[in-house]
């Protein structure tokens, strides 16, 4: 670069190229060290989308993804049988109310956490909180399944002893349509209540301490401080967090409710994710169920990039 | 004058403190919950995993372990395939966390420093966190690309994470100084030199983070074995905990996969079934946990980093 100032070349097409090529040279470190994740993208990422096509196509695995024929409707044959399938609504219901009440209850609880957690006088007890909280996020949804199978079972479960001790009846939790969703969001909360916090405790951490001073000459006793600086100082990130939750009603945690789907459940854990894990790879109809992959897809990326926009306007956030 | 505004002043001060006083009780009263609520089940499934079978299964264990055995470890250790399995995600999670460290450092290095094509590999990179294939195409390019059951599979899934990889491009923007750089460049360094001697040194805070981030995502996948694993002995723990842990027919299958002796009576069997299973939640979730609260003291300073936008 310093040799083309001297120079003073006039700026031609050939000497941009150049300049490009040889920053292209001086850079090729960062080129080399960002490949391997990008090839990862390519395969992991990339490839699949290109993939997708198979959802307007009849897939045969003797032709491959490519070479397998284009269905009917223009190739929205199974985007269309899937749209008038006699389980439409109740998939797609299903999934918008796991994840509308899941939001709605386990929202709040991790701002009321953090505002918990901030007022704790001693540090050692704040610290000792706040690793506790953290604990169960780090145990596997496989681990938590199996906990609530054993916590909850109607013979020799804990939660049932008790109802029974108590002189209630025994409840077959999880075999009961009706206690798949409040199984599913409180174990969700009592997973990641702590965790989601964090944000919120980080949030408060940046409070300036002169604030709260301030507030105690003013004559403030500490719920009032809660009301008129800890909540405050919370809601631009409760309502970017509430925004970005809601771009997401539709894709749903496949992994954990295929865990809690049982025999007596189905009516309401079916759910689009397990129904296109088992009809998908189950019974192997891959065409139909890529469709309806798809077709979640293309909605949450609607959503999210409306959020986003709606965030932005709001508070000036954007993701992206 | 003065004593008229004592006068206001002392009712409003005592109302205060009185809130105050509250206040504390409340926060003391939820702290209190909370850390029962959060810790009790965890604690109750190590107390169980101790104590005798037909306690535990008639609900009589509670507060400390009663009847102290270790027949249910003895079981799970007995175990070949759970053993195997443990290994298995011993090696995955070991070898790929490795690897998403290095990929991930060298990807947020990149990303942190300016060069000519930058937006378009921002770009690349953030979209994915938008859009994907679906299940669906996803296993069928696994397939097609010859990784469909080979353990190298589990260790690759998931391998790069965008959010981790823009975690940690901030935090090498925000913490290291643009004037080592060009101090580093004064000296002739190149750029994978300043990376490797300078970046790597000065990111320990991120690495730990990170190595628990993947490491414990890792440890925990289930979904990785079940879609794209047939051969058993390839199988991560996870995924034969599903089998054993998560469904209403598991003490049965626990059942026939221990091996046991026969002299023993059913109901002996399922309940010290029903035990292994306490056994089997500790064994498998202690590593993740353990990594958790090894590296805790680092994870306010990296998230918090993580919580600025970059």
């Amino acid at each position: 670069m310093a040799v083309q100032q001297i120079h003073k070349k006039p700026v031609t097409v050939s000497s941009r190229f150049r300049k490009l090529g040889h920053s292209i040279v001086q850079n090729r470190w960062l080129y080399l060290l960002i490949l391997p994740a990008l090839v990862y993208l390519i395969i992991f990422n990339y490839l699949p989308m290109y993939g997708v096509q198979i959802a307007f196509k009849d897939y045969k695995a003797v032709r491959g993804i490519v070479g397998s024929p284009w269905t009917s409707m223009n190739g929205f044959k199974h985007f269309i049988t899937f749209f008038q399938a006699y389980y439409f609504g109740r998939l797609i219901g299903n999934t918008l109310l796991l994840n509308v009440l899941g939001l709605l209850f386990s929202f709040p609880i991790p701002i009321f956490l953090a505002i918990v957690v901030n007022n704790i006088r001693g540090q050692r007890l704040k610290k000792f909180t706040q690793t506790a909280i953290y604990v169960p996020h780090f145990i596997s949804t496989v681990v938590l399944a199996g906990i609530l199978y054993i916590l909850l079972s109607p013979t020799n479960g804990i939660i049932n002893h008790l109802i029974v001790a108590l002189g209630g009846k025994s409840i077959y939790f999880m075999n009961e349509a009706a206690w798949f969703r409040p199984v599913y969001i409180i174990s969700g909360i009592w997973q990641n209540a702590g965790w989601d916090s964090i944000l919120y405790i980080a949030a408060l951490a940046g409070v300036d301490p002169e604030l709260y001073e301030a507030a105690t000459i003013d004559g403030a006793n500490k719920w009032q401080k809660v009301r008129y600086i800890d909540l405050p100082h919370i809601i631009p990130t409760a309502t970017m967090m509430l925004i970005l939750n809601s771009g997401s009603l539709l894709s749903s945690s496949t992994q954990k409710a295929l865990l809690l789907q049982t025999g007596g459940n189905l009516a309401t854990s079916d759910i689009i994710g397990t129904y296109v894990y088992t009809m998908g790879l189950g019974s192997g109809q891959f065409s139909y169920t890529a469709a309806i992959g798809l077709f979640v897809n293309v909605v949450n990326f609607i959503l999210v990039l409306s959020t986003n926009k709606i965030s932005a306007k709001m508070n000036g956030e954007t993701l992206f | 004058m003065t004593a008229i505004s004592r006068k206001d002043m002392n009712p409003m001060k005592q109302k205060d403190i009185r809130a105050d006083r509250l206040f504390n009780v409340f926060v003391g009263i939820m702290v209190a919950l909370v850390l029962l609520i959060t810790l009790y089940p965890i604690y109750l499934v190590i107390i169980c995993s101790f104590s005798d079978a037909a306690l535990v299964t008639s609900g009589q264990v509670t507060l400390y372990p009663r009847g102290l055995t270790l027949v249910g470890y003895n079981a799970v250790f007995q175990n070949r395939e759970l053993i195997h399995s443990f290994f298995n995600s011993v090696v995955y999670t070991v070898v790929g966390t490795v690897i998403s460290l290095i990929v991930t450092m060298g990807a947020a290095f990149t990303l942190s420093r300016k060069f000519p094509g930058k937006k378009l590999f921002s770009f690349v990179f953030a979209f994915t966190m938008f859009f994907n294939g679906g299940l669906i195409p996803t296993f069928l390019t696994v397939r097609d690309v010859g990784l469909y059951d080979k353990p190298l599979v589990c260790i690759l899934m998931g391998c790069v994470s965008v959010w981790n990889v823009m975690l940690a491009r901030t935090y090498i923007t925000s913490t290291i100084p643009e004037a080592l750089y060009e101090a580093a460049d004064l000296d002739g360094a190149s750029q994978i030199q300043y990376f490797i001697r300078i970046v790597i040194p000065l990111s320990g805070t991120i690495i730990a983070v990170l190595s628990v981030y993947y490491g414990v995502a890792k440890w925990n996948d289930y979904w990785t074995g079940l879609i794209y694993i047939q051969t058993r002995s390839f199988l991560p723990l996870q995924t034969i905990l599903k089998e054993i842990l998560a469904s209403l027919e598991a003490s049965r299958e626990l059942l026939m996969s221990m091996v046991s002796d026969t002299a023993a009576q059913d109901a002996e069997l399922l309940n010290r079934a029903q035990i292994a299973k306490y056994c089997i939640i500790v064994v498998s979730t202690a590593p993740a946990v353990v990594l958790y609260l090894c590296m805790q003291k680092f994870f306010v300073k990296g998230v918090m980093i993580g919580s600025i936008k970059g």
